[in-house]
C-alpha cells in the first residue's frame, strides 16, 4: 500500500519535473562531504566537514544545471580532537583565514534521466582547480513527510591537495591524493 | 609509551601537535633505520603471539545507510577500545572490540539524539557494541579476515571482517610496531531488532572499519 503510494506520488513527480527548470536547496542533514586520506600505508583516515550550505539548478528537460556548495572549514571533524585542530591550523585548512571551502558546477552531464557528473571547480585557501565529481547514485523521489521532490545522490572524486598550497607532511609520507565521497540531497523549492 | 587515550579526553594536546597525523615523534624511521629496526623486532616478532592495544586516534567504525534509494548516509563511532593478539608465524590470533553506542556521531545533531533513542540504539539500555572474534585468516603474511560474534543492541550474531588493506608498520619515535588496516562488512540491522524508519531507511549496513593497534 504505501510502496503504491510512493510509486504513484514519483511517478506525479516525475511528470511535472520535466516540464521545468526547478531549483533545490541543499538539505544539510542528508548532505555529507566525507575525505579519505591514507595514513602511512596502514589505514584510511576518514573525516567530514558538518557545515554546509548550497543551492542547485536542474533542468532536467534541457539536461543541464548549476550547483553552488559553501563548506565550513571550521567544522571539519575527525572524531580525534587535536587533529580537528591540527587540520583547521595553518598546516591546512588555515581556517582563520579561509573560512569556507567553495565548489561551483555549471557542466552536468546525464545518462538518460539521470546526473551522472558535475564539473566546476574547488576552491581551497583561496586557490582554485577544475573538479569532475562522478555519481555513483542519483536519483528523485518524493519525500512522504515534506510532500516535496527531492533529487540527490552519492558523488566521488579525488583530489591532489598540494594543487592548492596544502602540502604539509608530503616529505615525510601523509598522502597528497585525498579522496572525497559527496552525499548530497536537495529540496525542491 | 603513551596508554591509549579514549578521544576527546582532557589528555588531547592543545593547539594541534600533529600527534594524530604522526608528527615528528610518530614518523615512520627512513628506509635503512626502518630494515635495521624491523630485523631486530623481526626476531621477536614471529617467535610467539604478540598483544597489541588499539589506538583510538586511528581506530574509528564508520557505517554507511542508504537514504530512500536515493543518498548514502554516513555516520562514525568515537570512542573505540580494545586489544588484539595475533600470531602472524601461526596465523592465529584473536579480538575484543568494545564500542560505545553513545559515541555514535553523524555530524547532524538531531540525527544522533534520535539515533541513541530507544527506536534504534537505545544506548542507555545497551551502551556497548562488542565484536569478539577468535577466527583470524591469512593471505600470505597480510591478515584477510576476522569472523567473530557481533553484539549490537544486545543480540549477538557472526560477523566476518574483510580486508580492504592490512600491513604492519615500524614508527621511530617512540619505536614501535603498528598494525592496521581497513575493514568492511555487511549486515540487516533488522537482525538486531533494529527497525525503525524502514524501508525508507535501508536495511543493509555497511560497516568501514579504520584500526590501527600498537604492539604492546
Amino acid at each position: 500500500m504505501t510502496k503504491t503510494l510512493l510509486a504513484t506520488l514519483l511517478a506525479l513527480g516525475a511528470v511535472t519535473a520535466h516540464a521545468e527548470i526547478a531549483t533545490y536547496a541543499v538539505d544539510p542533514s542528508h548532505t555529507a562531504v566525507t575525505f579519505e586520506a591514507n595514513h602511512f600505508g596502514t589505514s584510511t583516515l576518514r573525516g567530514r566537514f558538518d557545515k554546509k550550505e548550497g543551492s542547485v539548478v536542474l533542468d532536467k528537460a534541457g539536461k543541464s544545471g548549476k550547483a553552488d556548495i559553501t563548506i565550513d572549514t571550521s567544522s571539519i571533524s575527525t572524531g580525534v580532537p587535536a587533529l580537528d585542530t591540527h587540520l583547521k591550523s595553518k598546516d591546512f585548512f588555515n581556517a582563520a583565514e579561509f573560512g569556507t571551502v567553495k565548489f561551483t558546477a555549471d557542466k552536468f552531464a546525464f545518462n538518460g534521466d539521470k546526473v551522472n557528473e558535475v564539473s566546476g571547480t574547488l576552491t581551497i585557501l583561496g586557490k582554485t582547480q577544475p573538479v569532475t565529481l562522478k555519481a555513483t547514485n542519483f536519483n528523485c523521489y518524493i519525500n512522504p513527510m515534506l510532500k516535496r521532490e527531492t533529487c540527490g545522490g552519492d558523488f566521488e572524486t579525488t583530489i591532489t591537495r598540494s594543487q592548492y598550497g596544502m602540502a604539509y607532511g608530503l616529505n615525510y609520507g601523509l598522502p597528497d591524493s585525498i579522496h572525497m565521497l559527496i552525499q548530497i540531497e536537495a529540496i525542491k523549492q | 609509551m603513551s596508554a591509549p587515550r579514549l578521544p576527546g579526553t582532557a589528555s588531547d594536546p592543545p593547539g594541534g601537535s600533529g600527534l594524530a597525523w604522526g608528527g615528528p615523534a610518530r614518523r615512520p624511521v627512513r628506509a635503512g633505520a626502518l630494515v635495521l629496526l624491523a630485523s631486530a623486532l623481526a626476531g621477536v616478532v614471529h617467535a610467539a603471539p604478540q598483544n597489541f592495544a588499539i589506538d583510538p586516534d586511528h581506530t574509528h567504525v564508520h557505517w554507511e545507510l542508504k537514504h530512500f534509494g536515493t543518498s548514502t548516509a554516513r555516520g562514525r563511532f568515537d570512542a573505540i577500545t580494545g586489544s588484539i593478539t595475533m600470531d602472524r608465524t601461526a596465523h592465529t590470533g584473536s579480538a575484543s572490540i568494545s564500542i560505545a553506542t553513545a559515541g555514535v556521531s553523524t555530524g547532524f545533531a538531531p540525527f544522533d539524539g534520535v539515533i541513541r533513542g530507544p527506536y534504534l540504539l537505545a544506548t542507555k539500555e545497551f551502551p556497548t557494541a562488542y565484536f569478539v572474534a577468535n577466527r583470524f585468516s591469512f593471505a600470505g603474511d597480510a591478515l584477510a579476515s576476522v569472523t567473530g560474534d557481533f553484539t549490537l543492541r544486545g543480540t549477538s550474531r557472526t560477523l566476518t571482517l574483510r580486508a580492504l588493506r592490512f600491513s604492519c608498520r615500524v614508527d621511530a619515535e617512540p619505536a614501535r610496531e603498528v598494525c592496521g588496516g581497513d575493514f568492511e562488512t555487511e549486515f540487516e540491522r533488522s537482525a538486531f531488532g533494529i527497525t525503525h524508519s524502514l524501508p525508507f531507511v535501508a536495511d543493509k549496513v555497511r560497516i568501514v572499519l579504520q584500526i590501527e593497534a600498537v604492539r604492546q
